[in-house]
């Protein structure tokens, strides 16, 4: 080493080895590495009992290799070796693409199996109602006081919703009885499609013009009729149809759309998901002619969709009732966590001036995240069940338990990002005359947007997993399918724990569970890596 | 809008307008929730478990079965479900720290090593493959770490320990030790980010290589933050449910800590004792749901002062570079 010969040449410096630092240098990327490492192992493992990959003809594995993988590896190279931008369109749109299915999907099972679409709309209507009220109000703000606009808005509220038993039905009651209402799908097709259209419409009248805004939003309202429409003759019921057609293909039809009139150096990306959709269509063509046989796989249409629990017989297992459970909680923990992590982080931050009773909030937020979990199940358990009287187990008690649960980190990541938004943007408010509410409504909260959605997502994708207080609030072990607020519910992580509890049997530990385990762990990467995507864009736009 | 519309903004008191105060009054419910829940786990946790003990158990009218404070806190057997009934804490506790020696020898090595790397050596662009693996090192629910335990850390290691029972502390404190190094790392990482620039180039400026800064200067440097992460991480290990549920078993065996054979068997820490006094129906309020709160409000105590502790030691070295 020429380092060796230049030391030596001024020895009243000694000598310099570079041995320890590069050895310390790579232990210090292997220790880095070992965790990720052995859970990338381990997925693999878990994939392998759930695919059960070998169990196929080698066919199978050569057809879909040659006519599928191979393609689009190979356009991918290609792509990268020519360092265009394409590849990132490539990836925007499998990523689009299967995240969108996802959350289509469990919002379609929830109108399958929970929400009539008339229920829904009645709701809808019945939440239009006051909304459209208090902007009106606002039209004429200072002819009508403050108070009086709060009350009429809080009442007409109250009654649309809830009505007065007895006396006066509630908007959803009421359409409910109405005698002629459109077909379940095109109600879903309206409300899920024209608020999507929209924003596709507005996305291109931004860019194009108002008449390509419209004509856009238009072409993406009849597409998602027309998919709903078509939904039988491909072998899907048209209300599924109407919900995957509004939740995943309006957005990622407008993610090809964009990048076809607007990124001309981005369009060749394209090319790699047209090949993969395409080479699998061909290969399960090719596959089915000459009667290859597939993988025997443990994660089966029949498994996420199945309502059996298992017992005595892992074939008919479904996780399909602990799937709904989540998807509840979660909607309950979402609707209340967020307006209130929100609330106390502006409080905190905006409101709170330097007090004696912030400092205590503060501290005790960060003893709070630090309680573990099934002490939070405890004052579920103590507070909501044996104090409050409540049903143990149910879709209320878990979620409101859950809340309680993350809210702690939703207020700490909410309080980040209220405080990255600069100081000079609410002096620059408050020397405009604006008032505190003005303030943070207008300009922080707008600004802090996508940091507290981030951090609303990442604290859910952490009640999703969470299972033990489920199990102290006495959450069942076998459970049916939850429909309403008071019903018993499971949930993933917690079929999970029963399965490989309750059944205690080695033929569930490498079969139906690992099925289970992958469909929990696709759940929370598909939530994770939003949240993750959301703050590096958010991150790379704040400092550029 | 009118000009007589914006005078009539101008003047009125805006700062104590209805809508204002309702607002303000709103978000300051929403910050007391949080003092709500820290009151009502306390009390909650309280007050059930002195209805457990026999000292206390007649403030409250408790009739029936109780268990003396000495019993609960010395005794070496725990045995909620079956008659005669015995509530020996030890066991759990003894277990409990098992799971924490071990993922602390896990972690702590582990944790550090990644803090140094991400903070000292990593490119920003290995950074950001990196970060994001470890949030998901971190956000894979305990219950499937306790998963892999059971079913493929468990064989694996029979094949080094051929004694190894089917349920055993070695396994559980891998996965537990797994799950907390990114969270060691994380905060070590910060504290360690936080140490300021001048001490790293006054340790190039006298000659050193990068490992000697890393080792000699940040390292030092941001001791206190790196302990406040171990205390945080350890505590975590300590309120660590599903995993050692699943993987730890469910015999509640006092075993020895310090001897290294113990960590093959199976035994059960707090929280599993918690999980699995749950089986039966007990929320009737019997003397298994108030163990089960006795058992909490230990938990909760000792992960309450280790929090302390950590965010005391952490604040010592923000006070030192600000």
């Amino acid at each position: 080493m020429s380092a060796d010969t230049e030391t030596r040449s001024v020895p009243e410096f000694g000598q310099v080895s570079r041995t320890a630092g590069v050895v310390f240098r790579y232990l210090l990327l292997a220790a880095t590495l070992v965790g990720i490492v052995a859970l990338g192992v381990l997925l693999v493992y878990v994939a392998m009992d759930a695919f059960q990959p070998f169990t196929a003809d080698v066919e199978w594995h050569l057809t879909y290799l040659g006519v599928a993988v191979l393609p689009t590896l190979v356009a991918g190279a290609y792509l990268y070796w020519r360092d265009g931008p394409g590849l990132g369109v490539a990836f925007e749109f499998f990523g689009l693409g299967s995240v969108s299915l996802l959350f289509a999907g469990g919002i379609a099972a929830l109108f399958i199996d929970l929400v009539p679409s008339l229920v829904w709309l009645g709701y809808l209507i019945a939440l239009v109602i006051p909304i459209l009220l208090s902007v009106a109000l606002t039209r004429i703000d200072h002819v009508v006081p403050f108070w009086v606009r709060f009350l009429a808005v809080g009442v007409v509220g109250v009654l649309s919703l809830i009505g007065v038993p007895g006396y006066y039905h509630s908007v959803p009651e009421m359409v409910v009885q109405i005698p002629i209402v459109p077909m379940d799908w095109v109600i879903l097709a309206v409300t899920l499609g024209g608020p999507m259209a929209a924003v596709v419409g507005s996305l291109f009248a931004g860019r194009r013009g108002r008449s390509a805004g419209l004509r856009a939003g238009a072409v993406a309202l009849v597409g998602v009729l027309a998919v709903a429409f078509a939904g039988p003759f491909l072998g899907i019921d048209r209300v599924p149809a109407a919900v995957i057609g509004a939740i995943a293909l309006v957005p990622t039809g407008g993610h090809v759309a964009w990048t076809l009139l607007e990124r001309p150096r981005e369009r060749a990306g394209l090319l790699v998901p047209v090949l993969l959709v395409a080479g699998i269509a061909a290969g399960t063509v090719v596959v089915s002619a000459a009667g290859f046989a597939g993988p025997d796989t443990w994660l089966t249409w029949e498994f996420v969709t199945g309502l059996g629990s298992g017992i005595g017989d892992p074939q008919a297992a479904g996780i399909y009732p602990a799937i709904v459970g989540t998807m509840m909680l979660m909607i309950v923990v979402a609707l209340i966590s967020f307006p209130v992590g929100v609330g106390a982080a502006i409080y905190l931050e905006e409101y709170a001036g330097e007090s004696r009773l912030k400092r205590i909030i503060d501290v005790n937020i960060s003893n709070l995240a630090g309680v573990p979990s099934v002490v939070y199940g405890l004052l579920g358990l103590g507070a909501f069940v044996r104090y409050g009287g409540l049903t143990p187990g149910t879709v209320i008690v878990g979620g409101a338990t859950l809340t309680l649960l993350i809210l702690p980190i939703v207020i700490i990541s909410a309080r980040e990002a209220i405080r990255s938004v600069p100081d000079t943007q609410r002096q620059a408010s408050y020397g405009m005359g604006a008032t505190r509410w003005q303030t943070v409504r207008k300009v922080v909260l707008p600004r802090a947007f996508p940091g507290i959605l981030t951090g609303t997502i990442l604290a859910l994708s952490r009640a999703i997993g969470e299972t033990a207080p489920l199990i102290v609030i006495g959450a069942p072990q076998i459970f049916d399918l939850p429909t309403t607020l008071s019903d018993r519910v499971g949930a993933m992580p917690l079929q999970l724990y029963v399965w490989a509890t309750t059944f205690a049997d080695p033929a569930f530990y490498t079969t139906v569970l690992a099925a289970g385990v992958v469909v929990l762990l696709v759940v929370m990467l598909a939530m994770n890596s939003v949240a993750i995507v959301l703050r590096n864009r958010y991150q790379t736009r704040g400092e550029s | 809008m009118s000009t007589e519309a914006i005078t009539d903004d101008l003047t009125t008191r805006t700062e104590n307008s209805p809508r204002e105060l309702l607002v303000r009054a709103f978000f300051f419910a929403c910050a007391v929730l949080s003092i709500v829940t820290t009151i009502a786990i306390a009390l909650l946790l309280v007050t059930e478990a002195s209805k457990f003990f026999t000292s206390t158990a007649h403030l409250f009218g408790v009739e029936g079965e109780t268990a003396t404070i000495g019993e609960f806190l010395t005794g070496t057997k725990w045995r909620p479900n079956f008659s005669p009934h015995r509530f020996g804490v030890l066991p759990l506790v003894a277990a409990t720290l098992m799971v924490v020696i071990g993922s602390a020898a896990i972690a702590i090595p582990l944790g550090t090593a990644t803090a140094i790397y991400l903070s000292e050596y990593a490119t920003p662009r290995a950074r950001s493959f990196l970060k994001p693996a470890l949030e998901i090192l971190a956000g894979v629910p305990t219950v499937i770490y306790g998963f892999f335990a059971l079913v493929y850390i468990t064989p694996a290691l029979s094949v080094i320990f051929p004694n190894i029972s089917f349920f055993n502390m070695l396994s559980a404190s891998i996965v537990v030790g797994i799950m907390i190094t990114p969270m060691v790392a994380s905060v070590s990482e910060d504290a360690m980010s936080a140490v300021p620039d001048e001490l790293r180039q006054a340790g190039y400026g006298m000659g050193a290589t990068k490992y000697d800064v890393s080792v000699g200067v940040v390292l030092p440097a941001a001791t206190s933050g790196i302990v406040s992460s171990y205390i945080l991480g350890l505590s975590r290990a300590i309120g660590e449910t599903m995993a050692v549920t699943l993987a730890a078993g469910a015999s509640a065996k006092l075993l020895l800590p310090v001897n290294p054979a113990a960590y093959l068997e199976g035994a059960m820490p707090m929280t599993a004792a918690m999980i699995n006094l749950l089986t039966g129906d007990i929320t009737g309020g019997g003397l298994a749901y108030r163990s089960l709160f006795a058992v909490g409000l230990a938990l909760f105590v000792i992960t309450l002062i280790m929090n302390i502790i950590s965010d005391v030691v952490a604040q010592h070295y923000r006070e030192e570079y600000e």
